[in-house]
């Protein structure tokens, strides 16, 4: 391709980023949608495949594996070839990876719409998709670490450690959790039972968060946000420290999902020790974020990327000390089960990974395709309805969660029966709150959509299409 | 920053991308392996005790789980009721479940996969055979919720009652329970699997599902 002048193979970055901002979109706009059906629920309109119950996994499925890995893919592919100054391995393995992860998603789509499903959150794709995204993974192993051995830099910068942690962890416990028994081409029973099912679930679930959502965002943070700012990072050493006990502490930590259940003791305490010890880490990313940036705090008034990335650290921080203080077994007794955990996961899932995915995009977009971004004003529109959306949503879960599980736990002082018997009372007291929710999804998805334009307008205005033009 | 000891023999593994995956992958499976692994080395007493009055799913009640899933239920009930006084007093309203109300891991030994959930937008449900028993009320709720429960949000599955079972698929699932995972299964089971399933619609499949939850653990007796 004629735009492709340079060394690195940039067609397949291009197409990650596209499909970033789609399902971004599409699994955003689901999330809205579902969230009015909480609080008007004849929006489910009777009909199978608009309601709750199917529509709620395509949410979490199109966020988590449609938008999040399109930006992890995009920022992988793009950065690594330019830290180790070498090109990618196989352009052509990039191209059935990229073809075949939106052939996936599409099918994920599909299926979750007409039920298939196997219960298992964040893995309820049936085992025919299962073993695409084996296959997907596989590529992308070869094209990773090939690349890796044909580079012209030795030294890995850390970027690359968080990307290859990922590499690594995600088809272990992608492949464990989804082992299980086929009786039809879309229906399979889990090999494991109850609770050691349970058990392999919350260690996979946990996990996702980890090396889904997490250290490949470490490794964009790492690579993009030094860039950005044409800054060094803060600190090597503390890049060190912090990526190894990040990697051996999280996987311990998914016991913290099953607090107060069947699993034993040990299992559960050993998951709260754990999560309290991941604070320490996590805030060692981010404090080498937040110093990364003290050298460049007077561009933070001007530049809209750079306030999408400082506002992403700060969820970074603030998620993952709220994160071990649920993982409290007496926290944990009021806030599980609640809104309150709904609002946590969108506290890490709207502002750390959508942030930091929308930072990139806003740096990466213009520069791959060779252009200005279109409208800095439009960009800094989409960080205060974004920021805005946020906060209405992370509040409005906190009062609707505390609500909930205080209401749960009311009970008369001198009789000790329960106050709040009734179930839809207690659903009653939550509406408004819910409804602010969607409100704050609403500003977030619009803030999305004028990224999408803006985006849009960017692609046009680079050179090599207004000379096909 | 000074260059420490730690910082420069580091460096070097940063030149080495094998061993840096290597010492990766070590440092993910310690904790992977400690996690996952002991509950199956355990010795099933242990991780999970044995309740002798807990039964296989029927082929009907079978059927109605694999719809729980289909539709996604799960999504805002939970199945799984907690060791609190305010949780089991909710859950446990007729006192059907003894000093112990809360639940125990071999309630759950039939269960592939695990149906405990994450959110309890909806009521738990692991006791709804002793909360309602009503199969005419779990009709007409699940045709519109808010005929019989004022207010609630949760959609309405008119379709259920729509649809009929398909027996052949529901006996062949039976058959890989058994043979797969030793699931119990009878004769008798798969000929009354037969009988139920002939001319059952999702919804009976759905609600002979709803009140086979907590059936075999309430009220035995010397609880």
């Amino acid at each position: 391709m004629e735009h492709n002048k340079g060394n690195y193979s940039n067609g397949v970055v291009k197409g990650f980023l596209i499909s970033a901002v789609v399902w971004g979109v599409v699994g955003m706009l689901v999330g809205l949608i579902i969230a009015f059906q909480l609080v008007f629920p004849s929006l489910n309109l009777d009909l199978p495949w608009t309601s709750f119950g199917r529509l709620r996994p395509l949410h979490t499925n199109a966020i988590i594996f449609g938008f999040a890995l399109s930006i992890v893919f995009a920022g992988v592919y793009h950065s690594m070839q330019r830290v180790l100054r070498t090109r990618l391995f196989s352009d052509t393995l990039a191209k059935i990876h990229l073809i075949l992860y939106n052939t996936i998603i599409v099918l994920a789509a599909v299926t979750l719409l007409l039920g298939y499903s196997q219960a298992k959150e964040y893995a309820e794709l049936e085992w025919p998709i299962d073993i695409l995204v084996a296959v997907m993974w596989v590529i992308f192993t070869i094209n990773f670490f090939g690349t890796l051995a044909i580079r012209k830099e030795k030294q890995m910068f850390v970027a690359i450690w968080f990307f290859m942690a990922t590499v690594i962890a995600v088809p272990i416990l992608y492949i464990v959790n989804n082992l299980a028994i086929p009786t039809g081409l879309f229906s399979s029973y889990s090999i494991f039972s109850g609770s050691f099912d349970a058990n392999v679930q919350w260690w996979y679930g946990h996990n996702a968060v980890a090396f889904v959502l997490t250290t490949p965002f470490l490794g964009i943070m790492y690579y993009y946000f030094p860039k950005h700012i044409k800054l060094p990072l803060y600190s090597h050493r503390l890049s060190i420290v912090h990526f190894w006990s990040l990697v051996f502490i999280y996987i311990w930590a998914g016991p913290h999902h099953l607090l107060w259940s069947p699993v034993p003791d040990w299992a559960q305490s050993l998951g709260t020790a754990f999560s309290i010890m991941l604070i320490l880490p996590s805030w060692g990313g981010m404090l080498n974020g937040f110093l990364t940036l003290t050298q460049a705090k007077e561009k933070v008034q001007t530049d809209a990327t750079l306030k999408f990335f400082l506002v992403a650290i700060t969820f970074y921080g603030m998620s993952t000390f709220e994160g071990p203080m649920m993982s409290l077994k007496s926290v944990n007794g009021l806030s599980h089960f609640t809104d309150w955990t709904i609002g946590h996961v969108h506290a890490g899932a709207l502002g750390w990974v959508g942030f930091m995915s929308i930072a990139m995009l806003y740096y990466l977009v213009p520069r791959v395709w060779h252009t200005k971004l279109y409208s800095e004003k439009f960009a800094n529109w989409h960080f205060w309805l974004g920021t805005l959306g946020i906060l209405l949503y992370v509040v409005s879960m906190w009062v609707s969660g505390i609500t909930e599980g205080l209401l749960w736990r009311a009970v008369d002082s001198s009789t000790g029966e329960l106050l709040y018997k009734s179930w839809n009372y207690i659903t009653d007291q939550l509406w408004a709150m819910r409804l602010v929710r969607a409100l704050g999804g609403t500003l977030y998805l619009t803030g999305m959509i004028l990224m999408g334009y803006n985006l849009y307008k960017t692609v046009q205005l680079s050179p090599s299409r207004t000379k096909q033009a | 920053m000074s260059e420490s000891k730690i910082t420069k023999s580091h460096t070097s593994l940063e030149n080495k991308s094998a061993l840096f995956a290597i010492l990766t992958t070590v440092a993910l499976l310690v904790g992977g392996l400690v996690e996952v692994l002991p509950p199956f080395l355990m010795s099933s007493d242990l991780f999970v005790k044995p309740i002798a009055s807990v039964k296989p799913y029927s082929g009907l009640e079978l059927a109605g789980r694999d719809l729980y899933i289909k539709e996604g239920c799960l999504n805002c009930h939970t199945q799984m009721i907690r060791p609190f006084k305010w949780e089991t007093d909710r859950f446990d309203p007729t006192r059907a479940y003894g000093d112990a109300p809360y639940s125990k891991g071999g309630e759950y030994v039939y269960d592939r996969p695990f149906l405990w959930g994450s959110k309890r937008t909806g009521p738990d449900l692991w006791h709804e055979s002793q909360i309602q028993p009503s199969a005419a009320w779990h009709k007409t709720h699940l045709i519109n919720p808010r005929e019989v429960s004022e207010n609630s949000v949760m959609p309405g599955y008119p379709w259920l009652f729509e649809n009929k079972v398909d027996a052949d698929t529901v006996i062949g699932k039976m058959e890989t329970l058994k043979n797969v995972f030793d699931v119990p299964y009878s004769d008798e089971d798969f000929a009354k699997a037969k009988e139920e399933l002939a001319d059952a619609t999702e919804g009976d499949a759905m609600i002979a599902y709803l009140l086979k939850l907590g059936r075999d653990t309430a009220n035995i007796e010397g609880q």
